[in-house]
């Protein structure tokens, strides 16, 4: 976020769609950084750097196109997603183990079969886990995730775009943002439950 | 007012907490959570789940991918001289 005495991202932009080449340098140290962290979260960290340079070639070659009908930012992002998904479907990717198993467990009147301390343990795991080995497994598991639930929950919930950004983005409904976040939520509470070694 | 059980209330959590449902479901949502010791944990780790994940793969910029980035963009720009 720019003090109050930098120029703003739509104003840089406009400078840089006119040809200053400062102003888009600019834009590249603000956001480097951010979207470099987007594109390991959607590839992996091999990919990401590729998906760094795609992102500001086309920011550049389609700058003179932002019109700020929406934030510069939200624009940037929807170039880095795409620029990922692009990335991801030239990769061939190993298939995955499926996260099925981690869902949460009824008894047959739909009442949770866990104790309150087993559903709750997933919320300690930063407490209970190397920081090191939960960052392995964070990444492990959201690349183990089914691309419509990555995508969704990545955007939302990692990179904290509102949802209806992230239905603009993806080109979907928000009400199938929400549906795909909240079955990745699902997936990975019960993943991270899973590490500590209880089942719920 | 509706009856929710566990099951049904997890399939209505994500909603529920971004506000969106209707009045008379959300309350009841809420006054089940309040009573369900086990779906106030469920809430609490569903809650804890993105943050804990924002945290784990907030992955850095490399010195040397940035450097990668800015002669990338000094060929085929000419920023970055």
């Amino acid at each position: 976020m720019p003090s109050s005495s930098e120029p703003t991202d739509e104003a840089l932009a406009a400078q840089a769609a006119g040809g200053d080449a400062s102003a888009f340098e600019a834009i590249v140290e603000r956001y480097q950084a951010r979207v470099f962290r987007l594109a390991c979260r959607l590839t992996s960290d091999t990919e990401a750097p590729d998906v760094l340079q795609d992102t500001f070639l086309q920011a550049y070659k389609h700058l003179p196109s932002f019109r700020g009908e929406s934030r510069f930012g939200t624009w940037l992002y929807r170039i880095a997603t795409n620029a990922a998904l692009m990335q991801r479907r030239a990769s061939a990717r190993r298939p995955s183990e499926p996260l099925d198993g981690f869902l949460p467990r009824f008894d047959e009147h739909g009442k949770h079969l866990a104790t309150p301390e087993e559903l709750q343990v997933a919320a300690c795991a930063e407490e209970l886990l190397d920081r090191g080995v939960l960052a392995d497994k964070a990444r492990d598991a959201i690349a183990r995730l089914p691309d419509i639930y990555r995508d969704a929950f990545v955007l939302r919930d990692l990179e904290d775009m509102p949802t209806a950004d992230v239905a603009r983005a993806l080109d979907l409904e928000p009400a199938a943002v929400r549906q795909r976040v909240h079955r990745a939520r699902l997936l990975l509470r019960g993943y991270l439950s899973d590490l500590v070694k209880v089942k719920s | 007012m509706k009856e929710i059980a566990c099951m049904s209330g997890v399939e209505l959590l994500m909603d529920f907490l971004e506000g969106v449902l209707p009045a008379d479901v959300h309350a009841a949502l809420e006054a089940h959570v309040a009573g369900c010791p086990r779906c106030a944990a469920f809430v609490e780790s569903y809650r804890a789940t993105p943050r804990i994940l924002r945290d784990a793969t907030a992955t850095p910029l490399p010195d040397h991918v940035e450097a990668s980035l800015k002669a990338f963009l000094r060929g085929r720009t000419g920023s970055f001289k």
